[in-house]
């Protein structure tokens, strides 16, 4: 039994005699098309995100949080600066008050801080 | 553009504003005279007036011991260094000098470290149980000994 003939067989027998020759300016224009690419795809990009921030702070809600967040940063940066010096002024008391109270302390104001004392 | 910018400088000047005023508020004073001292013992421990008023007094009554011990130590440090000195230079070593002064570098260092204790002793005994622990531990493990000595009451 003979298998009909399917359309397709002649144009695959078609395609493989016939080699096709890639046009002359296929490379150039490539090159041209990654180029152009390149170059259009970053200002696109940037002009993208300040295109988002500037939505963003056209809504006044988001302004205001913008501005809370900003106070909020400031003053948790200021607490740890003032925990860090609070530390540091801990120890440089404890130094100071050993001083006071240890003559062996090896440190030259303890002599200065016991005469500040008794001082009337 | 103009809104974006002006919200961004906004959010920076409220920001640095808080920073600083909640910076110049809270700053600790630094410790330069007594009176800083006893404000810190005062607020860290937290003192009645009594208390203060109390542990100023024995502060103040043993100052003049504390200081002829300061005194004396730094007159035996100068002794020793000028010791020193000579054994450098010389090369020779006074022996009976050197243990004479060991001697009494000994009993200094002993009377001065009684006297620190004692002293140490009687300002924990103004205090309430958990102000004496926080007030030896701010001291440190040299103060041991005195917390094991006192009741624990």
């Amino acid at each position: 039994m003979e298998k009909p003939q399917d359309p397709l067989d002649s144009l695959l027998d078609r395609w493989g005699d016939t080699t096709l020759e890639p046009s002359e300016h296929l490379e150039a224009e490539t090159w041209r098309r990654i180029a152009h690419a390149a170059t259009t795809a970053e200002p696109e990009r940037r002009a993208g995100w300040l295109a988002c921030i500037e939505v963003a702070f056209a809504r006044p809600s988001f302004t205001v949080a913008f501005v809370a967040a900003c106070v909020l940063l400031g003053l948790f940066l200021a607490e740890a600066r003032v925990s860090h010096l609070q530390e540091a002024r801990s120890r440089q008391v404890v130094q100071h008050y050993l001083r006071l109270i240890d003559p062996l302390v090896e440190d030259a104001p303890g002599v200065k801080v016991v005469a500040e004392v008794a001082k009337p | 553009m103009k809104r974006t910018i002006l919200a961004l400088s906004l959010g920076l000047v409220c920001g640095l504003g808080a920073h600083q005023g909640w910076f110049v508020t809270h700053r600790p004073r630094p410790v330069d005279d007594l009176e800083s001292q006893w404000e810190w013992m005062r607020e860290d421990l937290r003192l009645d007036e009594t208390q203060v008023a109390r542990i100023r007094a024995l502060h103040e009554q043993s100052s003049p011991q504390l200081l002829a011990l300061a005194r004396r130590v730094a007159q035996m440090r100068r002794e020793f260094a000028a010791f020193e000195k000579a054994r450098r230079s010389s090369g020779e070593v006074d022996f009976l000098e050197f243990a004479r002064y060991v001697d009494q570098q000994r009993a200094l260092d002993r009377e001065c470290v009684d006297s620190t204790r004692r002293l140490v002793a009687a300002t924990v005994d103004v205090m309430r149980p958990e102000q004496r622990r926080q007030y030896l531990a701010s001291l440190g493990p040299e103060f041991e000994a005195v917390a094991a000595s006192v009741p624990k009451t």
